[in-house]
């Protein structure tokens, strides 16, 4: 394995919190790792309607995943808290790449990091287009300082 | 530059067929993206508990992932049936990853493509250890492309 780069929490503009359920473990007794991928969206989903005003059920604009990506470094189980760390790694015309790191309660260092690439569409069409002023504006607030 | 356009069915010396429930489409209409992540783990489990015969319970050294990764280039939907394929993309010494497909049910070309790492640990430690030699055989006997 590519020796995974340490992620911190100073590493993330965008925090939120969920309470893990019963049934995000597995028979292993840790969170599975399939469930890390519903963390992805519910944050990145939570930010788009918090900052940028996403009406998820009206916009003629959308969000749609093109790829998703999880490094997972240890593990995390219920009950555990889990803080979901959120910034933009790239910002394209039309797609966006979401950074995430995953930590467990008070955990410093993150238990998993990934990413989420959107591509923004046109509900009624599916084609892609550029990214809404309001939702831009919401992504340069959590920029990474890299741009990459 | 995307050599994963052109998978095909007959690429992939391991398939499996996964049926879609209601709920597994979002409210966009379409399976939810992590319901993708669950059928590429649930090839590589067929796989693990079918041809490799890992004990995933009691085997004093079994796999654990350490990295995912999806590619989501056309939607499928509830109620199509899904084909998964899976082959060995790389195998070392402790890690073996996966390349995975998914396809529709009229689909030639793959709806998805991703790739899913396990590394092989030991039940006790949870050190990484190297593949105990009868399932390497298997992967390679049952997991590579012919």
């Amino acid at each position: 394995m590519a020796a995974q780069k340490m992620e911190t929490r100073q590493d993330y503009k965008y925090f939120l919190p969920l309470q893990s359920r019963w049934m995000d473990n597995d028979l292993y007794g840790h969170v599975n790792n399939v469930t890390y991928y519903s963390y992805f969206d519910t944050v990145v989903n939570y930010f788009l309607i918090e900052k940028g005003g996403l009406d998820i059920h009206k916009a003629p604009v959308i969000g749609v995943v093109v790829e998703s990506h999880c490094n997972y470094m240890s593990s995390v189980a219920y009950p555990d808290l889990v803080q979901c760390g959120l910034r933009v790694g790239h910002l394209g015309n039309s797609s966006v790449r979401y950074e995430i790191g995953i930590f467990k309660n008070d955990d410093a260092e993150a238990s998993a990091a990934g990413h989420f690439i959107h591509v923004f569409v046109e509900r009624e069409s599916n084609k892609p287009v550029a990214i809404p002023k309001p939702i831009r504006d919401a992504f340069e607030t959590i920029l990474a300082e890299s741009g990459e | 530059m995307s050599e994963y356009l052109s998978w095909r069915r007959a690429d992939f010396p391991f398939l499996t067929e996964i049926p879609t429930r209601w709920g597994d489409n979002d409210m966009l209409g379409h399976l939810n993206n992590v319901v993708y992540n669950r059928m590429i783990e649930t090839v590589v489990v067929r796989f693990t508990m079918g041809p490799l015969e890992i004990e995933w319970q009691t085997a004093p050294c079994y796999p654990i992932v350490v990295e995912s990764l999806c590619r989501f280039h056309r939607s499928l939907s509830f109620p199509e049936t899904v084909t998964a394929g899976l082959r060995a993309g790389r195998l070392g010494g402790t890690s073996v990853t996966y390349e995975i497909a998914l396809f529709g049910e009229d689909d030639e070309a793959p709806a998805s493509t991703g790739h899913f790492v396990h590394v092989f640990v030991d039940r006790d430690e949870h050190r990484s250890m190297q593949i105990p030699p009868d399932i390497r055989e298997r992967i390679e006997r049952l997991g590579m492309k012919a």
